[in-house]
């Protein structure tokens, strides 16, 4: 318990290094959210504005999912450079148990993203509104859940990708994957209509309808806004499975490629 | 002018080099046509305008700004490995060589935009032949006035942090306070000081001739978006010639 405590602090201490790139980060998201989000809402469709309302409110959860997203998914960085420059020999002599390293990788990882996120999280309830403290709870839950799952995917690529440039583009992949097929920028009923209509493939309708990052942001949205599609239970299991599959698929990956001669 | 040439043509081949985040940038390009641009096009309506011509036509811009900001963080890696005094011995002349650097950047972001252009003129259709080139001839210029942009801030800075951030941050309003990605009228109807930031933005003139150019978009008077233009790359090609003549030298790198 004690290593995997060490190897958190290690990685936080690592991530306050990249301060000017959270910065760049933070303000890319600030302004999506107050130019881009502000824009777009005088630009919606009828039928869209009946269903939502407020693009700006609308956008407000989703941008803390992605913010969580990427951030939560820098740690894959390191460890794809860590591994090219060996370090994880380092890492080995530690005096702690590889599960203990694995773990406290894949839990910093979450928890970095988690830190990253609270402000935008905060941002969205004070200008979309406060949930109650059981929601508010629950919102946490599920984001830590996604994070731990989002580091634990991250590091997956990492171990398995031996370039950066490879890791970059593996990682541009399930970004604009993920984002775009989801419901983070855009209602799901969007989505699924033009699957109805066969312009989007079926395949990419159902990772919309099944993907965390669409689960995460209208679980928050069902809980601000009022007129949104009630919460439903059956999006906790979908980041759950996500979080478990990515945690453990991240552990036994990292342990057996740092253990590789 | 051979000199400038082989600064030129080195740039461009530092380029290529990059063939995973070349390769990245045209996944990200085709997933914003394929993705975000059809399902976005849904959800938003603009009276007289196809929204998903409109985006995709911004979105060559939006590429080709980051591919010409980039000579800028090739200029950090060359401080940090030291071959910024290699550079310096070369028989070339300071100004030939910033002048070489600027073009090549814009050389090679173009040529870089030219097969994601191809692909967004298949997905916007019909263009007006002449005014397209017209709108062709902007997009080069601007792409060199973008490179110069980012030389005279790389070495005016001399903090690969702070260029990061302030890169970062500059993309960000740059590109979200233009109409890359939503019409004038509606940027100056939701805020009149968000409007008069895009009204002056040099990539609002570059999206706005290119959706001239490829009858999206009609102007009243497309000369003044060209005038624009002209100016952004005289200012940040010739200024940027000046500034980085005078701090090229004497190290401070960080």
């Amino acid at each position: 318990m004690k290593g995997i405590l060490y190897m958190v602090e290690h990685d936080f201490r690592n991530f306050f290094r990249y301060k000017w790139w959270l910065v760049g980060l933070i303000s890319m998201n600030l302004a999506d959210l107050f130019i881009m989000a502000i824009v777009y809402n005088n630009m919606l469709a009828e039928a869209v504005k009946d269903q939502i309302k407020n693009y700006f409110n609308f956008f407000a959860p989703g941008l803390a999912v992605t913010g969580l997203f990427a951030s939560a998914f820098m740690i894959g960085r390191e460890i794809n450079m860590e591994r090219r420059r060996e370090v994880h020999h380092y890492m080995l002599s530690l005096p702690m148990t590889r599960w203990e390293l694995a773990i406290g990788r894949v839990l910093s990882g979450g928890l970095r993203g988690m830190l990253y996120m609270m402000p935008l999280l905060f941002t969205c309830f004070f200008f979309v509104g406060f949930p109650s403290i059981l929601q508010f709870l629950m919102i946490l839950g599920v984001l830590f859940l996604l994070a731990v799952g989002i580091s634990g995917l991250s590091i997956a690529i990492a171990v398995s990708t031996s370039s950066l440039e490879k890791f970059i583009t593996a990682r541009g992949l399930v970004y604009y994957t993920l984002f775009f097929c989801s419901s983070v920028f855009y209602p799901l009923s969007l989505i699924q209509s033009l699957g109805a209509e066969g312009k989007f493939p079926a395949v990419l309708v159902t990772l919309a309808e099944m993907n965390p990052l669409s689960n995460a942001s209208d679980m928050i949205r069902s809980f601000l806004l009022p007129g949104f599609a009630p919460f439903v239970y059956t999006s906790i299991f979908n980041v759950v499975s996500f979080s478990l599959f990515f945690t453990l698929l991240a552990v036994f990956a990292y342990i057996k490629v740092i253990e590789r001669k | 002018m051979n000199k400038i040439l082989l600064v030129v043509e080195r740039d461009v081949r530092l380029f290529f080099q990059y063939k995973f985040l070349i390769i990245m940038r045209a996944i990200w390009f085709v997933s914003q046509i394929a993705l975000f641009g059809l399902i976005a096009s849904r959800m938003i309506s603009v009276p007289n305008v196809d929204y998903f011509r409109y985006y995709v036509a911004g979105l060559s811009i939006m590429t080709l700004y980051s591919a010409a900001i980039f000579i800028g963080f090739d200029i950090y890696e060359e401080a940090e490995h030291g071959v910024f005094e290699y550079l310096l011995s070369l028989p070339v002349s300071r100004r030939q060589l910033v002048l070489g650097r600027s073009i090549g950047g814009g050389l090679r972001s173009f040529i870089y935009v030219g097969p994601l252009i191809a692909l967004s003129l298949y997905v916007i259709g019909t263009v007006n032949p002449l005014n397209f080139l017209v709108s062709l001839f902007a997009l080069f210029l601007f792409a060199f006035g973008v490179s110069g942009f980012s030389i005279t801030m790389a070495v005016t800075i001399k903090s690969s942090d702070r260029f990061d951030i302030l890169m970062g941050v500059l993309d960000a309003l740059i590109v979200r306070l233009s109409t890359a990605m939503y019409p004038l009228a509606i940027v100056q109807a939701t805020n009149p000081l968000y409007g008069s930031v895009a009204s002056l933005n040099p990539v609002t003139f570059a999206s706005d001739l290119f959706r001239w150019g490829t009858n999206i978009i009609t102007l009243d008077n497309p000369l003044l978006p060209l005038l624009g233009i002209i100016a952004f790359f005289s200012f940040f090609t010739f200024v940027g010639i000046i500034i980085y003549d005078r701090r090229i030298e004497g190290g401070g790198w960080q």
